[in-house]
């Protein structure tokens, strides 16, 4: 069980702007949808779901369920400017491995809130006892590549022609790796 | 590199340069512009590493140990400061750091051991920064405080 009493917590950014991170409520589903509306259509090419249709984040607000996803919102005021999720199973041979999915409102990209959003999920795995955090990137998306290396992510995997855009167009999957502390590797040292 | 090592009286950071030239930041103790700011003395002890001599193209071996063993006092002060954090992250981050340092040895292969001391001291920047990630403060901006030191080079920026 992740402790979320931490939040929620204030984040300054580099522009001294003061933004609150917590963990997104069900009451958040309307602010959450319009921050998905302010997404250029070129990054919501690569989302896995129409987030332009309200339904998709009411369902998201109706199943929330902290120990299998974690959303952490963003906020300057009412307003979500960045959402970050945690996404992990219970059981099963990957309940040691978390995927993490980021994404900034793009008037609040180039201030440092990626990086932060990827060091706050960062800490959230350590504190789950995760072994590997895991981030799956279209490579085009150069910014959250070099956000996710900055944190410690290594390249382990490209996957050639691999996903499609909503307009049906392939792109490589970069798979980006963080090894936690507590990792089998570590253990057996 | 002007002037002398010095230690800023207020908050331990270790200065080169003139101690009696005014801090950069408005009611800054003189001589210091880390005065004030959280962790003061990390920030101050990773730039002054960061803009050392070493990096210059023609460092003399002497400039180069001399950064080998900064980054080692560096890598010490952090761990001390880490010990009184429940910040696993970043003992992570520091864990790694010290590898690197260590991979770094400036009497065998020059080349090797630059490319090891500048992923530890990444490293190291990396702990300061969850350090202040947890205050709630934005990350250390090295070049922020370039006009102190005599920067030799100017590293690139991250922007996300």
């Amino acid at each position: 069980m992740i402790d979320l009493e931490r939040y929620p917590r204030e984040i300054t950014l580099r522009n001294g702007v003061t933004l609150v991170f917590r963990p997104m409520g069900r009451d958040d589903v309307d602010r959450l949808w319009v921050f998905f509306q302010q997404v250029p259509p070129e990054d919501k090419m690569y989302f896995r779901q129409d987030v332009s249709r309200r339904e998709v984040v009411q369902r998201w607000a109706d199943t929330l369920d902290y120990g299998l996803v974690l959303p952490i919102l963003a906020l300057e005021g009412g307003r979500v400017v960045g959402d970050a999720t945690l996404h992990r199973q219970r059981t099963g041979w990957k309940q040691r491995v978390g995927v993490v999915r980021v994404q900034i409102a793009p008037d609040y990209r180039h201030l440092g809130l990626g990086t932060a959003m990827v060091r706050e999920l960062r800490h959230l795995g350590e504190k789950s006892a995760l072994h590997y955090l895991m981030a799956e990137v279209i490579e085009e998306q150069a910014a959250a590549v070099r956000a996710f290396e900055k944190m410690g992510f290594a390249r382990a995997a490209t996957y050639r022609n691999f996903v499609n855009d909503q307009g049906g167009g392939l792109h490589n999957l970069l798979v980006l790796l963080y090894r936690m502390s507590s990792s089998a590797d570590d253990r057996n040292v | 590199m002007a002037g002398t090592d010095y230690h800023c009286p207020h908050c331990g950071a270790e200065l080169r340069g003139d101690p009696r030239r005014r801090g950069s930041r408005s009611g800054g103790t003189p001589g210091c512009p880390y005065d004030a700011l959280a962790y003061a003395a990390l920030r101050a002890g990773h730039d002054a590493v960061y803009f050392g001599a070493w990096r210059r193209i023609d460092a003399p071996p002497l400039e180069i140990r001399r950064g080998y063993h900064g980054i080692g006092r560096h890598l010490e002060a952090i761990g001390r400061e880490l010990a009184g954090h429940d910040l696993p992250a970043a003992g992570r981050d520091l864990d790694q750091a010290i590898e690197a340092h260590r991979a770094a040895d400036p009497r065998e292969d020059a080349r090797d051991a630059l490319r090891f001391m500048d992923n530890a001291l990444s490293y190291a920047h990396r702990a300061i920064d969850d350090l202040l990630h947890e205050k709630g403060l934005p990350p250390h901006q090295p070049m922020d405080f370039a006009e102190w030191y005599d920067v030799v080079e100017v590293p690139f920026r991250d922007d996300w």
